[in-house]
């Protein structure tokens, strides 16, 4: 169902947005833009020991804030801008049960900017992460946890101020030692989204 | 209670100084080395002023070419027109004159130096963000502006004066209060204090720009033979352009 839902509002944000003619469409980033988005993904399994069993998986929504710091730097293809921001991770883990996830993560991502219309990123995030699927599986004790974040992906833009997102992350959510068992959780995450600058 | 109320007064206190100390921005802007407040306003005749006519405008950024603006052409004849030097001025591709015609004609080079300190910026957005943005109200940004304005201005007799005038600026910063704006205030600021220090050094040499001040030149073009001596390939035309005064 909420699949469903997130196929329906990108193919409504695609439909509704005005694609305008090529060269108009260069994006004027600089310091001080802000960017607000929201992605959404699907949260798959990766069991790296033998002493994880579970398989977690589960939509995932993460609306996200970014501000740039930088000027695009660097005159080769490796040009390009950070910035900085927040964003919250909220999961809904469907198997093994029906249970539910929510973080809060300081991001910082690298924007390459030497193609004006399509740019790639990486990206970077960790923050505390609240969960209660821990306790009902062996991985986790805790419903206190740290979530951390790595990934990239690539921003097409429809507009000067609008973006349609899609990448990969690198999850892994443990409880730094807190309690114990805590052979943390690892976890790929395919998404997509929008982004709107200002 | 009263200990709670208090401390109720204190959290507020703190939280709205944090917030607010982590909202701030200044933009600073270094006065140029040679800037003098002391020029007297001089302006010439109406009688003896003549057209100024702004030929090209060059551009660039850390010694990268860009596209020069309308705004910036608008601002700088903006600027000249308050001077009451000249009695016309316009863009080449808006008006023609005549070799008969005294006019003066400008060029202006712009050399921007920007430094948004990407390397600080980038570990002290690390910082800022491990610290779950606590540390962002104490941690500014730093954005650095410089441009190098070249002012080139050609009397009707070929006769060439060149200006030059150097402003900076920084703009500092935190997380919070950055915006886009705040960097278009800063390159403003930083550009209209280049602009008036040429126009101090431009009314300087008010008299140089008076009607009177030089006979009207006229261009012609010659054209000259050149021819070996030895048998060989035929003579090659060289075409040469030189002032004649017209009396």
């Amino acid at each position: 169902m909420l699949l469903r839902a997130l196929w329906l509002f990108l193919i409504a944000g695609v439909m509704t947005t005005q694609v305008q003619a090529t060269e108009s469409i260069v994006p004027q980033i600089t310091v001080g833009t802000q960017e607000v988005g929201l992605s959404a993904g699907y949260l798959l399994p990766h069991r790296l020991t033998d002493g994880h069993t579970t398989k977690q998986q589960g939509v995932a929504f993460m609306p996200s804030w970014m501000m740039t710091v930088t000027d695009p730097m660097g005159d080769s293809w490796y040009r390009g801008q950070v910035s900085l921001g927040a964003e919250v991770v909220y999961i809904q883990f469907q198997e093994p049960f029906l249970t539910h996830g929510m973080g809060f993560t300081p991001k910082i991502k690298y924007t390459f900017a030497a193609h004006d219309r399509i740019r790639p990123y990486a990206e970077f995030a960790g923050g505390p992460f609240w969960t209660d699927l821990a306790g009902k599986i062996p991985e986790e004790s805790s419903r206190f946890n740290f979530i951390l974040t790595a990934g990239f992906g690539c921003s097409f833009f429809l507009t000067p101020q609008t973006a349609f997102n899609v990448g990969y992350r690198f999850h892994h959510i443990s409880n730094a030692g807190t309690r114990y068992p805590n052979l943390g959780l690892n976890s790929s995450l395919p998404f997509g989204g929008f982004s709107f600058y200002f | 209670m009263r200990q709670t109320t208090s401390s109720r007064i204190m959290a507020v206190l703190v939280l709205s100084s944090a917030l607010s100390s982590g909202c701030t921005r200044s933009i600073e802007v270094m006065p140029s080395a040679t800037m003098r407040a002391d020029t007297a306003p001089t302006s010439i005749a109406s009688t003896e002023r003549v057209p100024l006519i702004l030929d090209q405008v060059k551009v660039s950024q850390n010694g990268a070419p860009q596209n020069p603006s309308t705004e910036l052409d608008r601002r700088l004849l903006g600027s000249l027109q308050s001077l009451k030097l000249f009695s016309h001025l316009s863009l080449a591709e808006q008006r023609s004159f005549t070799d008969n015609e005294k006019a003066i004609t400008a060029h202006l080079t712009i050399d921007d130096a920007i430094d948004s300190h990407p390397g600080e910026a980038a570990w002290k957005g690390f910082v800022i963000g491990t610290s779950m943005f606590l540390l962002a109200p104490v941690m500014d940004f730093h954005y650095d502006y410089g441009t190098q304005l070249t002012l080139e201005l050609e009397r009707w007799d070929g006769t060439v004066k060149t200006y030059q005038a150097k402003s900076s600026g920084t703009a500092r910063y935190d997380l919070f209060s950055a915006s886009p704006s705040m960097i278009a205030e800063l390159k403003g600021h930083v550009m209209e204090s280049g602009i008036t220090d040429l126009m101090h050094q431009l009314v300087k040499d008010a008299t140089f720009y008076n009607a009177s001040s030089a006979p009207v030149t006229e261009r012609t073009i010659h054209s000259v033979s050149v021819k070996s001596i030895r048998r060989g390939p035929a003579a090659v035309s060289v075409s040469t352009s030189a002032p004649v005064t017209s009396r």
